[in-house]
């Protein structure tokens, strides 16, 4: 009896407080279901059987369930975030209770009521908002696959239900607990009585600013310094710590050596429309400091997230018409009985290859019988060297990958005349995008040997596939000696990964379409009939050695992997703009708060109403814009490494991703013009 | 010479909840001539602050006028009414409202800057200000850094730097010691003697006592004053708690 009295009252008085604080448990309570309904629809993303069976899918599982756990600690960061801004904000009310006569553990137990009802509310709203959305979501993946919609009929199930709801309870009873502990050391009196008073000024901190110019100098000079995809890779990651350190050290004590400047400059500082900003910020940036770098750099990983993403998917097609000159490459032999390769005649693959087009009624514009060698060197001054590069080795940028024929096969293949005397090669750069480059004096060394540069030619009849990470050389060497020299010394120097020779048949098709649609039907032709083939020869033959490369598996491949990249990085995009969102919205109103009494000081002693909200305009619009702008300064440092960075996910044209940089980042801008138009008016209450 | 009339001021508050209205003033009549140090007494609820509010146009009357040197504070329009009361009026609050964000010279220079003074014009202004008021040796320290008179002082040279027509105190003495709440008053005495108006709002008798005239406001209406004349500040002090006796035993107007 008495105790159900008691939790109507803790009850009723949780339900009063969260309605007298509805600017902070508002958007927290939203912001756990928001958090709670993409979590879940990544969780389950990555547990559809269904979508994972779809063509292209493949891939959902797994990044999906990657995504899950990025997923997981952004929800974990902001909720514990939020929660600190409604701590703090109401420490005040919470010492009140106890000069009231209010226990602790009482305060505690509002405080649990109050989680409850909140985190009732979130997680309920966060299920349905995950189950609204999810349908969409599938819908919006299998868009973005390029496949046809799996119709049916959607349930919800336990499974996918379950887990998500688990995780946020305990995240809202993990800050529960946090919560009591701070009210455990709460010291009632001192809460009272604490208002800002008797904060300094800042100091600039000399050492901190140095540091922050230091690292973010070099973060930049290694974005902008990195020559090649390889030398990305390793780098971009420790550029990136750079640029978020330098970021952080600058913000804490670069605006404030800013702002101490501008104070000295008397001219400047003392006029009506620059005094209250100056020192207001000043103050602001000892508090804020921490929390505007984060904005900027949550801004950036935004901005990169969804301009990379973005530009890969848009680039597909045509990362795949430029790996792809062919729609087919078949190489196929096998191994016997005593371990030798044996190659099956590319005369009777290409028979096979057109009888298996004519039985699914696809013209055949080429076929073409290719033998090379491809070989990846180090290049340095004029020399080809096959060595191992060594992770550390900064060289990256000279990693060249060099495809050789000999004479009579460039002939055969373009039915040009080409003269070459032995010790004489042709060269052409097929691409040649990074480091050292450009062959120039007439002679090249290979692995020691010297060989005299007869001609460069324009283009290369070999197209090698998917490489757009290094330099791409293509060699003519005069007669199959010299060829079986280079693969001889190359073998010496990188023993088992030795590159083998290539044995393959080139097939263009007349209609991509038509091939495509095709594919994997009549791949399992090809085979087939191969088979026949040999089965008299079956007792000969140890493993078959068979390479199989199609443009249809590889636009399976690519719209899987970067349809579901682009979902994800929508999502967590779309996650990190409202972190960012919500970050703002917390600052801007605990800030009301606290400039409240200034802004009414000085409407006592003569500023009008007019020059009271310009002078909020202006600071507002200094701490908002400063973020936006320093995510977009970063976005633009890093675009030279992320674009190196794109190459090795087969991205090669700049000026799309330029311009998805550029559309994403005025996207944005307008987003974030309206959150702040929205803030500052809450603001402007709050303070007026 | 008058330079602030006020004539039949009424104000009435309505409560938030509609219905119950409180008549805080009732019809308040008075003029100041220039160069008066005029102290206002009354007991809590009397109508004080409201009074000074509307003399300051920080709050409108329900009914009255207020005139400034022939000039009526209604008529003044709400863009200019900031610019006014920078001009035209320095206030001095119980509570000091300093801004604690800016150092002692930066508070005083505020209302300045906010008028768009230059630089130079500033600093000519500020040294004799702090000079006369003893602040000069702090102008580089912040609010929470300075004593409790120390920043009444400093709140005393921002209401003084822009050569106001009238001074408004409320209660300046209430958060300070009987020591600072002299060495205040005496600093008052003094702007007075060089022709500052004053007018200040105070419980105390001994603040009362060293202005020049006191009115004494009871239930929202102006219900006696008396002049100092020719008095000490003692036969002043003692004067002024007589009346006061005799208000709160409910005398009748005499
Ligand atoms: N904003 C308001 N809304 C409603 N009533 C008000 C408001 N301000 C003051 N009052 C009422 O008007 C009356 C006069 O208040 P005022 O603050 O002028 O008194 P005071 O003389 O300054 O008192 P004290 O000496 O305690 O400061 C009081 O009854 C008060 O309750
Ligand atoms: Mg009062």
């Amino acid at each position: 009896m008495k105790t159900g009295f008691k939790t109507a009252f803790y009850f009723k008085l949780a339900l009063n407080n969260i309605r007298k604080n509805y600017r902070f448990f508002v958007p927290r309570i939203l912001t756990g279901a928001g958090l709670l309904g993409c979590f879940y629809i990544v969780f389950t993303l990555a547990m559809d059987e269904r979508l994972a069976q779809v063509r292209g899918g493949t891939y959902i599982p797994t990044i999906m369930g990657l995504g899950t756990y990025v997923m997981a600690l952004l929800s974990f960061i902001l909720m514990l975030y939020t929660n600190s801004f409604l701590m703090k904000q109401r420490k005040r009310e919470f010492g009140m209770y106890n000069v009231l006569g209010m226990e602790k553990r009482h305060v505690g137990r509002v405080i649990l009521h109050e989680m409850m009802i909140g985190g009732f509310i979130s997680v309920a709203l966060g299920l349905v908002f995950g189950i609204l959305f999810y349908k969409l979501s599938s819908l919006l993946i299998c868009r973005l696959l390029g496949v046809d919609v799996i119709l049916g009929f959607y349930f919800i199930r336990l499974k996918t239900l379950i887990p998500p709801a688990i995780f946020f309870i305990l995240l809202d009873t993990l800050t529960y607990l946090f919560n009591r502990i701070s009210i455990a050391r709460l010291k009632p009196v001192e809460l009272i009585n604490s208002s800002h008073t008797g904060e300094r000024e800042p100091k600039v901190k000399w050492l901190i600013l140095v540091v922050g110019i230091i690292t973010l100098s070099a973060g930049y000079y290694i974005a902008l310094t990195t020559k090649s995809p390889l030398e990305a890779l390793y780098l971009f990651f420790f550029a990136v710590i750079l640029v978020i350190a330098g970021t952080y050290c600058l913000f804490v004590s670069g605006s404030i050596f800013i702002l101490k400047l501008l104070k000295k400059n008397e001219r400047f500082y003392y006029n009506k429309n620059h005094m209250t900003a100056v020192s207001g910020l000043l103050y602001r940036m000892k508090q804020n400091a921490v929390g505007l770098a984060s904005i900027a750099i949550l801004a950036t990983g935004v901005l990169v997230m969804i301009s990379t993403t973005v530009s890969l998917y848009s680039g597909m097609q045509q990362t795949l018409d430029q790996n792809y000159p062919y729609h087919l490459y078949i190489s196929a032999g096998y191994e016997d009985k005593e371990g030798n390769v044996v190659q099956i005649p590319r005369e009777l693959l290409a028979q096979i290859v057109e009888e298996a087009a004519r039985e699914y009624g696809v013209g055949i514009r080429s076929v073409e019988m290719q033998r090379y060698l491809q070989v990846a060197y180090m290049y340095e001054k004029g020399a080809f060297t096959s060595t191992v590069p060594r992770v550390f080795d900064l060289n990256f940028g000279n990693v060249a990958n060099v495809t050789f024929i000999t004479r009579d096969e460039y002939e055969n293949l373009t039915g040009a005349k080409l003269e070459l005397d032995k010790g004489e090669i042709a060269v052409c750069a097929i691409s040649t995008k990074f480091g050292d480059r450009g062959i120039t004096n007439g002679f090249l060394t290979i692995d020691g040997k010297t060989y005299r540069v007869a001609m460069t030619l324009k283009s290369f009849p070999v197209q090698d596939r998917m490489s757009t990470t290094v330099n791409c050389y293509g060699i003519i060497v005069s007669d199959n000696e010299t060829l079986d020299e280079i693969y001889e010394s190359q073998k010496e120097a990188y023993d088992v990964r030795a590159s083998e020779y290539i044995n393959q048949l080139a097939v263009l098709y007349a209609d991509t379409q038509k091939a495509c649609d095709a594919g994997q039907a009549m791949h399992d032709t090809i085979w087939r009939k191969l088979f026949a083939a040999y089965r008299d020869q079956e007792e000969n033959i140890g493993s078959w050695r068979i390479d199989f490369d199609s443009l249809w598996d590889a636009r399976e491949y690519i719209y899987g992997m970067y349809g579901t990249l682009l979902f994800l990085g929508i999502l967590l995009g779309f996650v990190c703009m409202f972190a960012t969102v919500l970050i703002i919205y917390y600052k801007q109103i605990s800030e009301g708060y606290e400039d409240r009494n200034r802004y009414q000081i000085m409407q006592k002693i003569g500023m009008g109403p007019d020059e009271v909200r310009k002078s909020i305009q202006r600071q507002i619009l200094m701490v908002f814009f400063l973020p936006l702008v320093v995510a977009g300064v970063h976005t633009a440092f890093a675009f030279p490494i992320l674009e190196k960075l794109l190459h090795i996910l087969l991205l090669s044209s700049t000026w799309l991703f330029v311009g998805c940089s550029i559309i994403v980042y005025v996207v944005f801008a307008v987003v974030y013009v309206l959150i702040y138009a929205g803030t500052a008016k809450v603001y402007y209450q709050i303070v007026r | 010479m008058e330079l602030l009339k006020v004539i039949g001021i009424k104000k009435t508050y309505t409560t938030r909840f509609g219905g119950n209205q409180v008549q805080a003033l009732k019809g308040v009549t008075f003029t100041v001539e220039a160069g008066e140090f005029i102290a206002i007494m009354g007991e809590s609820g009397s109508g004080k602050t409201t009074l000074l509010n509307i003399l300051a146009a920080l709050d409108k009357p329900t009914a009255g006028q207020v005139i400034l040197e022939g000039r009526e504070l209604s008529g003044i329009k709400d863009k200019e009414l900031a610019a006014f009361r920078r001009n035209n009026l320095g206030f001095v609050f119980q509570e000091f409202n300093l801004l604690d964000t800016f150092s002692i010279r930066d508070n005083i220079l505020l209302p300045l800057v906010l008028g768009g003074k230059s630089v130079a014009e500033m600093k000519k202004r500020l040294i004799p200000v702090v000079q006369s008021l003893g602040i000069e040796g702090i102008l580089d320290k912040f609010p929470y850094e300075v004593s409790g008179g120390e920043k009444q002082r400093t709140a005393v040279a921002r209401a003084l730097i822009t050569n106001p027509k009238l001074i408004l105190a409320d209660e300046p003495t209430g958060a300070l010691d009987s020591h600072s709440s002299d060495e205040l008053l005496r600093t008052f005495a003094r702007i007075n003697e060089s022709g500052q108006t004053i007018l200040m709002v105070t419980h105390s008798v001994n603040a009362a006592s060293s202005a020049r005239r006191v009115l004494f406001i009871r239930d929202g209406v102006i219900f006696h004053q008396i002049y100092r004349g020719d008095a000490t500040r003692e036969q002043f002090y003692q004067k002024i708690s007589d009346t006061l006796t005799m208000l709160r035993t409910g005398g009748e107007r005499k």
